[in-house]
Protein backbone atom coordinates (compact mmCIF):
# COMPACT_ATOMS: atom_id res chain seq x y z
CA UNK A 1 0.00 0.00 0.00
CA UNK A 2 2.99 2.50 1.27
CA UNK A 3 4.18 1.66 -2.30
CA UNK A 4 1.57 2.64 -4.62
CA UNK A 5 0.93 6.01 -2.64
CA UNK A 6 5.09 6.38 -3.27
CA UNK A 7 4.62 5.67 -7.09
CA UNK A 8 1.65 7.91 -7.23
CA UNK A 9 3.14 10.23 -5.52
CA UNK A 10 5.86 10.29 -8.13
CA UNK A 11 3.61 9.87 -11.08
CA UNK A 12 2.20 13.43 -9.82
CA UNK A 13 5.37 14.85 -9.39
CA UNK A 14 6.57 14.15 -12.95
CA UNK A 15 3.17 14.99 -14.76
CA UNK A 16 3.32 18.15 -12.85
CA UNK A 17 6.49 18.74 -14.16
CA UNK A 18 6.37 18.02 -17.56
CA UNK A 19 3.85 20.63 -17.81
CA UNK A 20 6.20 23.25 -17.72
CA UNK A 21 7.54 22.11 -21.07
CA UNK A 22 6.21 23.53 -23.97
CA UNK A 23 7.24 22.79 -27.37
CA UNK A 24 7.68 25.45 -30.09
CA UNK A 25 4.17 26.31 -31.52
CA UNK A 26 3.58 25.75 -35.12
CA UNK A 27 2.08 29.96 -35.64
CA UNK A 28 2.92 32.11 -38.29
CA UNK A 29 0.60 34.96 -38.93
CA UNK A 30 2.24 35.88 -42.44
CA UNK A 31 0.79 34.46 -45.37
CA UNK A 32 4.09 33.08 -47.25
CA UNK A 33 4.35 33.83 -51.20
CA UNK A 34 4.22 30.00 -51.60
CA UNK A 35 1.18 29.48 -49.75
CA UNK A 36 -1.54 27.48 -52.18
CA UNK A 37 -3.74 30.19 -52.00
CA UNK A 38 -1.69 32.81 -53.83
CA UNK A 39 -0.30 29.56 -56.18
CA UNK A 40 -3.48 28.08 -57.26
CA UNK A 41 -7.65 28.90 -57.45
CA UNK A 42 -9.22 27.96 -54.61
CA UNK A 43 -12.65 28.25 -53.99
CA UNK A 44 -14.40 29.45 -50.66
CA UNK A 45 -15.97 25.76 -50.49
CA UNK A 46 -12.84 23.74 -50.68
CA UNK A 47 -10.71 26.63 -49.22
CA UNK A 48 -13.10 26.24 -45.53
CA UNK A 49 -12.39 22.67 -45.58
CA UNK A 50 -8.84 22.75 -46.07
CA UNK A 51 -8.66 25.53 -42.72
CA UNK A 52 -11.10 23.26 -41.02
CA UNK A 53 -9.68 19.64 -41.31
CA UNK A 54 -6.57 19.83 -42.92
CA UNK A 55 -4.31 22.86 -41.77
CA UNK A 56 -3.99 22.19 -38.26
CA UNK A 57 -1.04 19.89 -39.40
CA UNK A 58 -0.18 21.20 -42.89
CA UNK A 59 -0.12 24.36 -42.50
CA UNK A 60 2.18 26.90 -40.73
CA UNK A 61 -0.61 27.96 -38.91
CA UNK A 62 -2.38 25.71 -36.04
CA UNK A 63 -5.68 26.61 -34.03
CA UNK A 64 -4.78 25.05 -30.58
CA UNK A 65 -7.30 24.25 -28.40
CA UNK A 66 -7.30 24.49 -24.86
CA UNK A 67 -5.99 20.91 -24.11
CA UNK A 68 -3.20 21.63 -26.38
CA UNK A 69 -1.39 23.31 -23.26
CA UNK A 70 -1.22 20.06 -21.41
CA UNK A 71 1.47 17.46 -21.18
CA UNK A 72 2.05 15.11 -22.77
CA UNK A 73 -0.82 16.26 -25.39
CA UNK A 74 1.39 18.95 -26.31
CA UNK A 75 3.97 16.76 -27.17
CA UNK A 76 1.97 14.32 -29.22
CA UNK A 77 0.36 17.01 -30.80
CA UNK A 78 3.43 18.89 -31.82
CA UNK A 79 5.05 15.36 -33.10
CA UNK A 80 1.39 14.86 -35.59
CA UNK A 81 2.12 18.76 -36.48
CA UNK A 82 5.38 18.11 -38.05
CA UNK A 83 5.16 14.76 -39.37
CA UNK A 84 2.02 16.41 -41.19
CA UNK A 85 3.95 19.39 -42.32
CA UNK A 86 6.73 17.21 -43.76
CA UNK A 87 4.13 14.88 -45.50
CA UNK A 88 2.57 18.43 -47.71
CA UNK A 89 2.42 21.72 -46.20
CA UNK A 90 -0.14 24.16 -47.92
CA UNK A 91 1.93 26.94 -46.53
CA UNK A 92 4.77 26.23 -48.56
CA UNK A 93 2.94 24.20 -51.29
CA UNK A 94 4.10 26.53 -54.03
CA UNK A 95 7.72 25.75 -53.10
CA UNK A 96 7.88 22.51 -54.06
CA UNK A 97 8.53 21.29 -57.80
CA UNK A 98 5.80 21.00 -60.24
CA UNK A 99 6.65 17.23 -59.96
CA UNK A 100 5.95 17.12 -56.25
CA UNK A 101 2.97 19.52 -56.43
CA UNK A 102 1.12 16.90 -59.28
CA UNK A 103 2.15 14.03 -56.96
CA UNK A 104 0.17 16.04 -53.98
CA UNK A 105 -3.03 16.95 -55.89
CA UNK A 106 -3.07 13.04 -56.33
CA UNK A 107 -2.34 11.68 -53.01
CA UNK A 108 -5.08 14.48 -51.75
CA UNK A 109 -7.29 12.83 -53.84
CA UNK A 110 -6.73 9.39 -53.21
CA UNK A 111 -6.21 9.99 -49.26
CA UNK A 112 -9.67 11.57 -48.94
CA UNK A 113 -11.11 8.48 -51.38
CA UNK A 114 -9.25 6.26 -49.09
CA UNK A 115 -10.54 8.00 -45.83
CA UNK A 116 -7.15 7.57 -44.88
CA UNK A 117 -7.34 11.47 -44.39
CA UNK A 118 -8.14 13.28 -41.91
CA UNK A 119 -7.00 10.90 -39.32
CA UNK A 120 -9.28 9.02 -37.44
CA UNK A 121 -8.02 10.44 -34.52
CA UNK A 122 -8.41 13.79 -35.09
CA UNK A 123 -12.16 14.01 -36.67
CA UNK A 124 -12.36 12.27 -32.96
CA UNK A 125 -11.34 15.91 -31.10
CA UNK A 126 -12.93 17.88 -34.27
CA UNK A 127 -16.54 16.89 -35.38
CA UNK A 128 -15.76 19.28 -37.87
CA UNK A 129 -13.38 17.72 -39.58
CA UNK A 130 -15.74 14.80 -39.99
CA UNK A 131 -16.00 14.95 -44.13
CA UNK A 132 -19.30 14.44 -45.79
CA UNK A 133 -19.21 12.74 -48.83
CA UNK A 134 -20.38 16.25 -50.39
CA UNK A 135 -17.81 17.67 -48.95
CA UNK A 136 -15.40 14.62 -49.68
CA UNK A 137 -16.10 14.83 -53.60
CA UNK A 138 -15.70 18.93 -53.57
CA UNK A 139 -11.95 18.29 -52.36
CA UNK A 140 -11.36 14.83 -54.59
CA UNK A 141 -12.43 17.29 -57.70
CA UNK A 142 -10.67 20.30 -57.60
CA UNK A 143 -7.60 17.81 -56.57
CA UNK A 144 -8.29 16.00 -59.60
CA UNK A 145 -8.92 19.33 -61.67
CA UNK A 146 -5.82 20.69 -60.21
CA UNK A 147 -3.43 17.04 -60.86
CA UNK A 148 -4.80 16.93 -64.71
CA UNK A 149 -4.02 20.12 -65.33
CA UNK A 150 -0.49 20.22 -64.77
CA UNK A 151 0.13 16.95 -65.96
CA UNK A 152 -1.31 18.38 -69.37
CA UNK A 153 1.02 21.42 -69.02
CA UNK A 154 3.98 19.29 -68.34
CA UNK B 1 13.51 5.92 -4.07
CA UNK B 2 15.90 5.86 -7.18
CA UNK B 3 14.00 2.95 -7.81
CA UNK B 4 10.96 4.37 -7.65
CA UNK B 5 11.47 7.01 -10.62
CA UNK B 6 12.89 4.47 -12.47
CA UNK B 7 9.48 2.55 -12.17
CA UNK B 8 7.97 5.93 -12.99
CA UNK B 9 10.15 7.01 -15.96
CA UNK B 10 9.20 3.76 -17.85
CA UNK B 11 5.92 4.13 -17.01
CA UNK B 12 6.07 7.52 -18.65
CA UNK B 13 7.56 6.45 -21.70
CA UNK B 14 5.70 3.42 -22.44
CA UNK B 15 2.52 5.86 -21.78
CA UNK B 16 4.04 8.43 -24.59
CA UNK B 17 4.85 5.74 -26.71
CA UNK B 18 1.39 4.08 -26.92
CA UNK B 19 0.20 8.07 -27.38
CA UNK B 20 2.42 8.00 -30.25
CA UNK B 21 1.47 4.48 -32.02
CA UNK B 22 -2.34 5.70 -32.15
CA UNK B 23 -0.81 7.80 -35.07
CA UNK B 24 -1.28 6.84 -38.73
CA UNK B 25 0.37 3.98 -39.42
CA UNK B 26 2.05 5.88 -42.51
CA UNK B 27 3.17 8.74 -40.44
CA UNK B 28 4.56 7.55 -38.09
CA UNK B 29 6.44 4.18 -39.67
CA UNK B 30 7.52 7.10 -41.93
CA UNK B 31 9.38 9.51 -39.34
CA UNK B 32 11.15 6.61 -38.60
CA UNK B 33 12.45 6.25 -42.12
CA UNK B 34 13.31 9.37 -42.40
CA UNK B 35 15.19 9.55 -39.18
CA UNK B 36 17.46 6.98 -39.71
CA UNK B 37 18.42 6.93 -43.60
CA UNK B 38 21.49 5.27 -42.65
CA UNK B 39 19.60 2.19 -41.56
CA UNK B 40 17.72 2.63 -44.24
CA UNK B 41 20.67 2.09 -46.46
CA UNK B 42 22.51 -0.89 -44.48
CA UNK B 43 19.36 -2.62 -44.35
CA UNK B 44 19.20 -2.58 -47.89
CA UNK B 45 22.71 -3.71 -48.08
CA UNK B 46 22.02 -6.91 -46.23
CA UNK B 47 18.58 -7.01 -48.22
CA UNK B 48 19.34 -6.25 -52.12
CA UNK B 49 19.17 -9.28 -54.09
CA UNK B 50 22.89 -10.53 -55.49
CA UNK B 51 24.24 -8.47 -58.44
CA UNK B 52 23.63 -5.17 -56.64
CA UNK B 53 26.95 -4.59 -55.39
CA UNK B 54 26.46 -1.99 -52.72
CA UNK B 55 28.74 -3.14 -50.37
CA UNK B 56 31.57 -1.97 -52.12
CA UNK B 57 30.74 1.78 -52.98
CA UNK B 58 28.36 4.05 -51.44
CA UNK B 59 26.90 5.21 -54.70
CA UNK B 60 25.12 3.74 -57.06
CA UNK B 61 23.88 3.32 -60.57
CA UNK B 62 20.74 4.14 -62.65
CA UNK B 63 21.03 0.05 -63.36
CA UNK B 64 20.56 -0.09 -59.59
CA UNK B 65 17.65 1.88 -59.34
CA UNK B 66 15.85 0.19 -62.02
CA UNK B 67 16.59 -3.14 -60.64
CA UNK B 68 14.92 -2.23 -57.30
CA UNK B 69 11.87 -1.14 -59.14
CA UNK B 70 11.78 -4.24 -60.99
CA UNK B 71 11.61 -6.01 -57.98
CA UNK B 72 9.02 -3.78 -56.58
CA UNK B 73 7.14 -4.02 -60.00
CA UNK B 74 7.04 -7.68 -59.85
CA UNK B 75 6.08 -7.76 -56.12
CA UNK B 76 3.00 -6.19 -57.68
CA UNK B 77 2.15 -8.26 -59.88
CA UNK B 78 2.33 -11.04 -57.71
CA UNK B 79 -0.02 -9.01 -55.10
CA UNK B 80 3.11 -9.34 -52.76
CA UNK B 81 2.67 -6.47 -50.13
CA UNK B 82 5.35 -7.38 -48.10
CA UNK B 83 7.85 -7.56 -50.94
CA UNK B 84 6.86 -4.47 -52.61
CA UNK B 85 7.16 -2.99 -49.32
CA UNK B 86 10.84 -4.36 -49.21
CA UNK B 87 11.83 -3.27 -52.39
CA UNK B 88 10.05 -0.09 -51.61
CA UNK B 89 13.28 0.60 -49.01
CA UNK B 90 15.79 -1.10 -50.86
CA UNK B 91 14.55 1.64 -53.94
CA UNK B 92 14.34 4.77 -51.56
CA UNK B 93 18.02 3.97 -50.81
CA UNK B 94 19.15 3.73 -54.11
CA UNK B 95 17.51 7.08 -54.56
CA UNK B 96 19.45 8.35 -52.34
CA UNK B 97 22.42 6.89 -53.43
CA UNK B 98 22.22 7.45 -57.09
CA UNK B 99 25.49 8.85 -58.31
CA UNK B 100 24.88 12.17 -60.48
CA UNK B 101 28.02 13.71 -60.48
CA UNK B 102 29.45 13.21 -63.49
CA UNK B 103 26.12 15.08 -65.17
CA UNK B 104 25.59 18.39 -66.63
CA UNK B 105 24.43 20.97 -63.64
CA UNK B 106 21.00 21.41 -65.77
CA UNK B 107 20.72 17.25 -65.74
CA UNK B 108 21.21 17.21 -62.39
CA UNK B 109 18.55 19.11 -61.31
CA UNK B 110 16.05 17.47 -63.77
CA UNK B 111 16.88 14.39 -61.81
CA UNK B 112 16.77 15.87 -58.36
CA UNK B 113 13.65 16.73 -59.35
CA UNK B 114 12.74 13.24 -59.73
CA UNK B 115 14.26 11.68 -56.90
CA UNK B 116 13.31 13.78 -54.95
CA UNK B 117 9.37 12.94 -55.52
CA UNK B 118 10.22 9.34 -56.44
CA UNK B 119 12.02 8.69 -53.11
CA UNK B 120 8.99 10.18 -51.06
CA UNK B 121 6.50 7.38 -53.21
CA UNK B 122 9.36 4.29 -52.38
CA UNK B 123 9.55 5.68 -48.96
CA UNK B 124 5.62 5.27 -48.80
CA UNK B 125 5.26 1.74 -50.43
CA UNK B 126 7.90 0.86 -47.93
CA UNK B 127 5.69 1.92 -44.97
CA UNK B 128 2.80 0.61 -46.20
CA UNK B 129 3.42 -3.11 -45.97
CA UNK B 130 -0.38 -4.64 -45.42
CA UNK B 131 -1.95 -2.02 -47.53
CA UNK B 132 -1.40 -2.99 -51.18
CA UNK B 133 -3.90 -0.86 -52.64
CA UNK B 134 -1.95 2.26 -51.10
CA UNK B 135 1.13 1.79 -52.23
CA UNK B 136 -0.29 0.79 -55.54
CA UNK B 137 -1.90 4.49 -55.38
CA UNK B 138 2.49 5.27 -55.20
CA UNK B 139 3.33 2.86 -57.81
CA UNK B 140 1.64 4.83 -60.16
CA UNK B 141 3.04 8.46 -59.38
CA UNK B 142 6.26 6.25 -59.22
CA UNK B 143 6.43 4.97 -62.89
CA UNK B 144 5.69 8.02 -64.36
CA UNK B 145 8.85 9.56 -62.37
CA UNK B 146 10.86 6.18 -63.42
CA UNK B 147 10.06 6.99 -66.92
CA UNK B 148 11.70 10.20 -67.12
CA UNK B 149 14.33 9.13 -65.29
CA UNK B 150 15.23 6.56 -67.32
CA UNK B 151 14.92 9.81 -70.13
CA UNK B 152 17.56 11.20 -68.72
CA UNK B 153 19.87 8.31 -67.82
CA UNK B 154 19.00 5.75 -69.59
CA UNK B 155 18.49 2.29 -69.00
CA UNK B 156 21.60 1.04 -67.55
CA UNK B 157 22.14 -1.23 -71.10
CA UNK B 158 18.96 -3.24 -71.11
CA UNK B 159 16.06 -2.90 -73.11
CA UNK B 160 12.33 -1.82 -71.08
CA UNK B 161 8.87 -1.68 -72.26
CA UNK B 162 6.98 0.93 -71.33
CA UNK B 163 3.22 -0.28 -70.59
CA UNK B 164 0.01 0.68 -69.60
CA UNK B 165 -3.26 -0.31 -67.85
CA UNK B 166 -6.06 1.45 -68.94
CA UNK B 167 -8.50 0.02 -66.53
CA UNK B 168 -6.56 1.37 -63.45
CA UNK B 169 -7.63 4.25 -61.24
CA UNK B 170 -11.30 4.80 -62.22
CA UNK B 171 -10.33 4.16 -65.82
CA UNK B 172 -7.92 7.51 -65.97
CA UNK B 173 -5.33 4.48 -66.59
CA UNK B 174 -1.50 4.17 -65.39
CA UNK B 175 2.03 3.47 -66.74
CA UNK B 176 4.41 0.74 -65.61
CA UNK B 177 8.17 -0.02 -66.65
CA UNK B 178 8.50 -3.62 -67.47
CA UNK B 179 11.54 -5.97 -68.39
CA UNK B 180 9.42 -8.16 -70.26
CA UNK B 181 7.66 -7.99 -73.24
CA UNK B 182 5.46 -10.05 -72.05
CA UNK B 183 1.97 -8.25 -70.53
CA UNK B 184 2.13 -8.66 -66.39
CA UNK B 185 -0.10 -6.15 -64.73
CA UNK B 186 1.19 -4.64 -61.55
CA UNK B 187 -1.86 -2.65 -61.09
CA UNK B 188 -4.37 -5.57 -61.15
CA UNK B 189 -2.33 -8.28 -60.11
CA UNK B 190 -3.32 -11.76 -60.58
CA UNK B 191 -6.99 -11.03 -60.91
CA UNK B 192 -6.27 -9.64 -64.64
CA UNK B 193 -2.72 -10.04 -65.04
CA UNK B 194 -2.69 -9.95 -69.03
CA UNK B 195 -4.45 -6.73 -69.20
CA UNK B 196 -2.28 -3.95 -70.64
CA UNK B 197 -0.58 -2.72 -73.94
CA UNK B 198 2.97 -2.47 -74.98
CA UNK B 199 3.40 1.39 -75.48
CA UNK B 200 6.46 2.14 -75.57
CA UNK B 201 10.11 -0.22 -76.45
CA UNK B 202 12.92 1.37 -74.41
CA UNK B 203 16.25 0.46 -75.86
CA UNK B 204 19.49 1.15 -73.92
Amino acid sequence: MKRIKKISLVLLVLLIAIQFLHPARNESLQQLPTDIATNYKVPDSVFRILKTACYDCHSNNTRYPWYSNIQPMAWMMANHISNGKEELNFSEFGGYSIRRQTSKFKSIADQVKDDAMPLWSYELMHKDANLSDDEKKLIMNWAQILEDSLSANN
Amino acid sequence: MKKYFAITLAIAVVALAACNSSNNNSTASQTDANKDTTAAVHQTQDTMPAGMNMNNTTTVSVKDVIAAYLQMKNAFTNDNTNDAATAGKNLQAAFINLDTKTLSADQQKTINDITDDAKEHAEHIGANGGNIAHQREHFDLLSKDMADLVKTLGTGGQTLYKDFCPMYNNKKGAYWLSETKEIKNPYLGKAMPACGVMKEEIKQ
